[in-house]
């Protein structure tokens, strides 16, 4: 034991610069991460306000979630495989169909669902007296979405992405199965290799990024909440997915 | 310890389980007109094992032998235990791995590695018959356009494009004597990347065939080679091991039935080629074609059943 704690300080020290090495490897870990969570939010969030602020689409909010919650990520990179080399094939400026795009597609598919259940349940969540007083006091949809609903579900917005980009990085681990770099290499070629040690430094990498992650992303977002709402526990911040499925 | 004795009860949990399933399925134990032991065919877990269980089964079943069937068994961790205790009698076996199971170093000499695999496994009581010339080991597999392109036939043929070619295969490729690092020190080829993929999987069949790799890791004998058409690099300079066919039974079988046994069961094996193994892989595996159909049909077209 002592000796496993001694080789894996030893790995630490030896394996952190070159294209290899865990510097470069968690960088292309947050890449892939952070795109894919980018796209998500760009394209879930304001679908999912739009849709909170008319009052539509809580089935397809909770379809979502649940389609999500069963899709395996594993198998979203294996059905995006032939799609995306295909795709790489069609457009000469994407280097390759192996590696980063189908990554990115299965964490894209894995960020989508949350996002979008939450930003959704959280517009919902919104008292309906407020919205009336905004209405009430000559403001125009688009004014009490932005200016009153969106502030309101701001906590529950950046609860959803925080939780998302945990989940993410978590994920993007599988992303060594189709030849992606980032930290999931160490766990897939340490585990052809039978080399426990390499493993054991990819997963507590893993573990580490995904809290890293979890705790610049929460306070990212609790400094974008409106400051009368942070540290707000009114039944209307506990997190969406309870929400939806009520 | 602990856990050696616990994969070990767990292994006779599985036998068990086995033996349940096919005793309580139609396995056709034989009519026996010979008077005998009963000769239980086991196979590996996958598709190939149990297409040549079902071969080396039917031939013996025509010839009235009494045969019974427990096929799926596992990997070798468990299938050599229940040769070596008689819970099987026959099961078609691979000579490089088997020596290697037996902590013995196959070479690309199949009778050395054979005769070194005969050697290993008598002590258990276990007797190889004659091997096949058929084989299933890793292969270095192009497309055939790229084969015609490049002029690409043999694997030392990569070395004329040293520097221009993408290998993929599994993760542990760069770092094996037959994979990666046999091309470089073998055959001085070397590669512009390597891409790690899955153990000659769908992954690296779909990448192979978009044209991401321009070599792939695959098996010799996976039938996804006829079916998809691509091209096996003959291996010119042997770096592969030996890994044909052969049966493997035990001494008590051999003593009960002797050379009339030997001698059927030696002409089967001699007909299974690596072509022979490619082709039941396809219709296995991509025609889903069952395999006593297959195994039948077979022996049919190679002259040793009637009809």
């Amino acid at each position: 034991m002592i000796e496993f704690l001694g080789d894996l300080v030893q790995w630490f020290g030896e394996n952190w610069d070159g294209d290899a090495g865990y510097l470069h490897r968690i960088w292309e870990h947050i890449t892939v991460s952070a795109a894919a969570l980018g796209f998500a939010v760009l394209i879930a969030l304001p679908l999912a306000a739009w849709l909170g602020h008319r009052g539509r689409g809580s089935l397809a909010a909770v379809s979502l979630v649940n389609i999500g919650r069963a899709l395996p990520s594993f198998g979203i990179m294996v059905l995006a495989l032939p799609f995306s080399i295909r795709l790489a094939d069609a457009m000469p400026f994407i280097e390759s169909g192996l590696g980063f795009l189908p990554t990115f597609i299965a964490l894209f598919a894995l960020a989508l669902p949350p996002i979008f259940a939450n930003t959704h349940a959280g517009v919902r969540a919104v008292d309906p007296e407020t919205v009336e007083a905004a209405r009430g006091m000559g403001l125009s949809g688009w004014r009490i979405l932005t200016g009153v609903e969106l502030p309101l579900a701001s906590p529950l917005i950046f609860e959803g992405i925080r939780v998302t980009a945990v989940q993410v990085v978590a994920t993007a681990s599988l992303g060594a199965l189709v030849a992606f770099g980032g930290l999931g290499r160490y766990i897939i070629d340490g585990f052809a290799a039978r080399d426990s040690v390499e493993i054991t430094a990819g997963a507590l990498l893993v573990v580490a990024l995904s809290l890293a992650t979890g705790a610049v992303v929460g306070r990212l977002g609790r400094r974008l909440v409106p400051p009368a709402l942070r540290n707000n526990r009114k039944p209307g911040n506990i997190p969406a997915l309870v929400q939806v499925s009520r | 310890m602990r856990r050696q004795i616990r994969s070990r009860a767990v292994g006779a949990i599985l036998v068990a389980l086995a033996l349940i399933a096919s005793a309580c399925g139609d396995d056709g134990s034989g009519d026996g007109t010979k008077e005998g032991p009963t000769i239980t065919v086991g196979s590996f877990n996958f598709g190939e094992s149990v297409i040549l269980g079902e071969i080396y089964a039917q031939v013996l079943e025509a010839e009235g032998y009494p045969v019974s069937r427990t096929f799926n068994l596992g990997n070798r961790e468990l299938v050599y235990p229940a040769l070596a205790d008689g819970t099987i009698d026959l099961i078609a076996e691979y000579t490089g791995s088997l020596l290697n199971h037996m902590h013995g170093t196959p070479t690309p000499d199949s009778q050395a590695t054979y005769d070194a695999m005969v050697a290993a496994i008598a002590d258990d009581g276990l007797v190889a018959l004659a091997y096949a010339p058929g084989e299933d080991k890793n292969g270095f597999v192009v497309t055939a356009e790229t084969s015609a392109a490049l002029g690409l036939t043999k694997v030392s043929d990569l070395a004329t494009h040293n520097g221009t070619l993408t290998l993929g295969g599994p993760a542990e490729c760069p770092i094996r004597p037959l994979c990666l690092l046999g091309l470089q020190q073998t055959y001085g080829v070397e590669f512009e990347s390597f891409r790690p993929l899955d153990s000659a999987g769908p992954i690296t069949v779909a990448a192979l065939e978009g044209g991401e790799i321009d070599v792939a890791v695959l098996y010799t004998s996976d039938g996804v080679i006829a079916a998809k058409g691509f091209v096996l690099l003959e291996d010119d300079r042997n770096l592969q091991p030996a890994e044909n066919i052969v049966p493997v039974t035990t001494d008590e079988i051999i003593a009960a039935y002797g050379d009339d046994l030997v001698a059927l069961l030696d002409a089967v094996t001699a007909a299974i080629t690596t072509a022979e193994l490619s082709a039941l892989n396809k219709s296995y595996g991509i025609d889903a074609t069952d395999a006593d159909t297959l195994a039948h049909d077979w022996l049919v077209a190679n002259g040793f059943l009637s009809d």
